[in-house]
């Protein structure tokens, strides 16, 4: 009883310097917009150029799953340096394969969680297909940190727990006119920022359609 | 000729590949053309017989057999194009889908004549979960579980079962089909598609004249198959008494992926009252399981009738295999058990026929794009017409594929 008192309170103290981190930097948020005013959903917010003085931890594993013949999700934004596993929740085979130069790799007809895991070690975006299944196709995005955050449907982001210093922040999106750089915006941490906003113009998507049915 | 189709062939391939690579700026997303060709090649060392094979005339079950030569039948050991196949699709508009596909075979068809494998529009609606799609054009029944590699081929093996061989033979349909997926919150995924299609009054009549053979077939809708009678041959597409063929292939599986259990059903509604035209309706029951990661078990079995007026060949038929497949990395081994049967119905010249055969296939992918793979079928079939050409066959390919 009293062990479990003692570890309650051990957590506790440990926690407060994490808690105390946490209050010390404020979140970055904003939104992503269309020229005309739109929400733009799926659009990655990210820092371009992280201070020298952060520490970069990239997430050491991610996941692009594959179910009913399609990439989720559709677009993967991760640290340069993160595993990639893409386990095949299908009942037929998937042979996923990227030709882009950012990365180059195949995993071979494989289904379940039977393929290894993929290391993204340069900056950049992967475009990743489906050898039988030419429809399929879904995108990494490689940034140089973890600092990045996705637009939900109402378009709006935010940035937690950017370390302290100037930052320049992009928005990129699959179908953006603009390139990143073209996009960039500074804030300083720890000021609290909540109106950093991004317009981008879109192209019309061109989406390759789905064959979510009974053929294979 | 085979050999400088398949270095002309090879050459297109890599041609394309080269070009395909180019250098992209860091954030930029490399763009998809809505336009996409796919290539096959299948180049293959074929070691058959005795008996020659059904392609050449002979009563052989097997696609390659032997040679008929001065000191009677005799294995024959040669170097063959199997297969060239050539797949465009587009993607349209409104979220058409556009796809054909054209296959040279020239064993099975006699000559270099490209067959039109398939040509379909295809258009779905709603997501992976919960939608419904439309698909219309020149097309197979989608029954075989085991045609689901590129460009059609087998999957687990090179040469398919008998069952899934007739399938991808001898029913080519123009035509049009709806389905709907469901897929509920415990993962547990239902499908249903039904179709109908014109071009169905001859099937039947390949396997109540030939019978069931091992084979990697795909007929063409401009395509024919050889008959035992020397010299004849049957349309894979035919359409003489405008009744269309109905279909439906219903699928339920689990939300570990571990099975699905699949039925479809196929009525040809042949008019027998109308000459030549065959009346031919069949039901097929097929499973999958995965119950390991690495292991696939399959099972299908086929039941049905083929009828026609004249002459008296109506006959009933039946076929199953059960097929275990080990794959580890960029290899697979897989061993399958067939039988098929086939019973005279009318009393007219014996349709009758019983086999089995089992075949041992090993395949070994290289890279994105290459495979090479090696099997050895060996099988026997007893065809009352056949008389004493009842030999017991067995054949040994080593196929090298490319694909673009």
């Amino acid at each position: 009883m009293y062990l479990h008192l003692f570890k309650a309170r051990l957590l506790v103290l440990l926690a407060l310097p994490l808690a105390a981190v946490h209050a010390a930097n404020p979140s970055v948020s904003g939104s992503v917009t269309g020229p005309d005013g739109s929400a733009v959903a799926g659009a990655v917010v990210f820092v371009q150029t992280p201070p020298a003085a952060a520490t970069v931890t990239p997430r050491t594993m991610a996941v692009v799953d594959q179910v009913n013949k399609t990439f989720v999700p559709g677009v993967l934004p991760i640290a340069v340096g993160t595993s990639v596993r893409f386990p095949n929740h299908d009942q037929i085979h998937h042979h996923v394969y990227s030709f882009s130069p950012i990365k180059t790799f195949e995993l071979p007809l494989y289904k379940g969680d039977d393929a290894p895991p993929v290391v993204f070690d340069k900056v950049g975006v992967v475009r990743i297909g489906c050898n039988i299944h030419d429809w399929m196709s879904g995108i990494i995005l490689v940034l140089p940190s973890p600092y990045f955050a996705v637009t939900g449907a109402d378009g709006r982001f935010v940035l937690e727990d950017l370390p302290n210093g100037t930052h320049v922040l992009v928005a990129w999106h699959a179908l953006s006119k603009l390139k990143p750089e073209e996009t960039a915006q500074t804030v300083r941490v720890p000021e609290a920022v909540s109106n950093v906003n991004f317009r981008l113009p879109l192209a019309p998507p061109r989406p390759r359609p789905a064959m979510h049915g009974l053929r294979p | 000729m085979t050999r400088a189709l398949a270095w002309i062939f090879s050459g297109v391939l890599l041609s394309c590949g080269a070009l395909s690579s180019s250098a992209r700026a860091q954030y930029a997303v490399e763009g998809q053309s809505n336009l996409w060709l796919r290539a096959l090649l299948d180049v293959r060392l074929v070691s058959g017989g005795p008996d020659p094979s059904w392609t050449d005339g002979g009563p052989g079950k097997m696609r390659y057999g032997g040679s008929f030569t001065d000191r009677g039948l005799q294995r024959a050991t040669r170097v063959v194009m199997s297969q060239a196949a050539v797949q465009v699709g587009a993607f349209l508009p409104w979220g058409v889908r556009a796809q054909a596909q054209v296959n040279i075979e020239p064993d099975i068809a006699g000559n270099y004549q490209p067959w039109l494998i398939e040509a379909t529009l295809r258009k779905e609606w709603g997501d992976e979960r919960l939608g419904w799609g439309l698909q219309g054009g020149v097309m197979h029944v989608p029954f075989s579980l085991e045609n689901t590699g590129p460009a059609w081929s087998p999957e687990y093996t090179i040469s398919d079962s008998a069952l899934d061989n007739w399938l991808w033979e001898d029913i080519s349909l123009a035509g049009a089909e709806a389905e709907g997926w469901y897929v509920s919150g415990a993962g547990v995924r239902l499908g249903a598609l039904v179709g109908a299609g014109y071009g169905g009054d001859q099937i039947g009549r390949l396997l109540a004249l030939r019978g069931w053979v091992v084979g990697d077939t795909l007929g063409g809708i401009n395509g024919d198959l050889a008959l035992p009678t020397p010299g004849q041959r049957t349309n894979i597409f035919s359409e003489k008494d405008h009744q269309p063929a109905l279909y439906t292939w219903l699928s339920l599986g689990d939300s570990g992926k571990i099975a699905s259990v699949n039925l479809g059903v196929i009525d040809n509604r042949g008019d027998e009252s109308t000459p030549t035209v065959w009346h031919t309706h069949f039901t097929t029951v097929g499973v999958t399981l995965s119950p390991y990661r690495r292991v696939d078990l399959l099972t299908q079995y086929l039941s049905g009738t083929a009828r026609v007026r004249a002459p008296a060949n109506d006959s009933s038929l039946s076929a199953f295999y059960v097929m275990l497949s080990y794959r580890f990395v960029r290899q697979r081994l897989s061993l399958r058990y067939d039988t098929f049967r086939i019973h005279d119905l009318d009393g007219g010249p014996s349709t009758s026929e019983r086999g089995h055969a089992q075949t041992l296939a090993y395949l070994f992918e290289i890279g994105l794009r290459q495979r090479i793979a090696l099997e050895y079928v060996w099988m026997h079939s007893h065809r009352d017409a056949t008389g004493s050409l009842n030999p017991t066959s067995d054949g040994l390919q080593l196929s090298y594929r490319i694909r673009y």
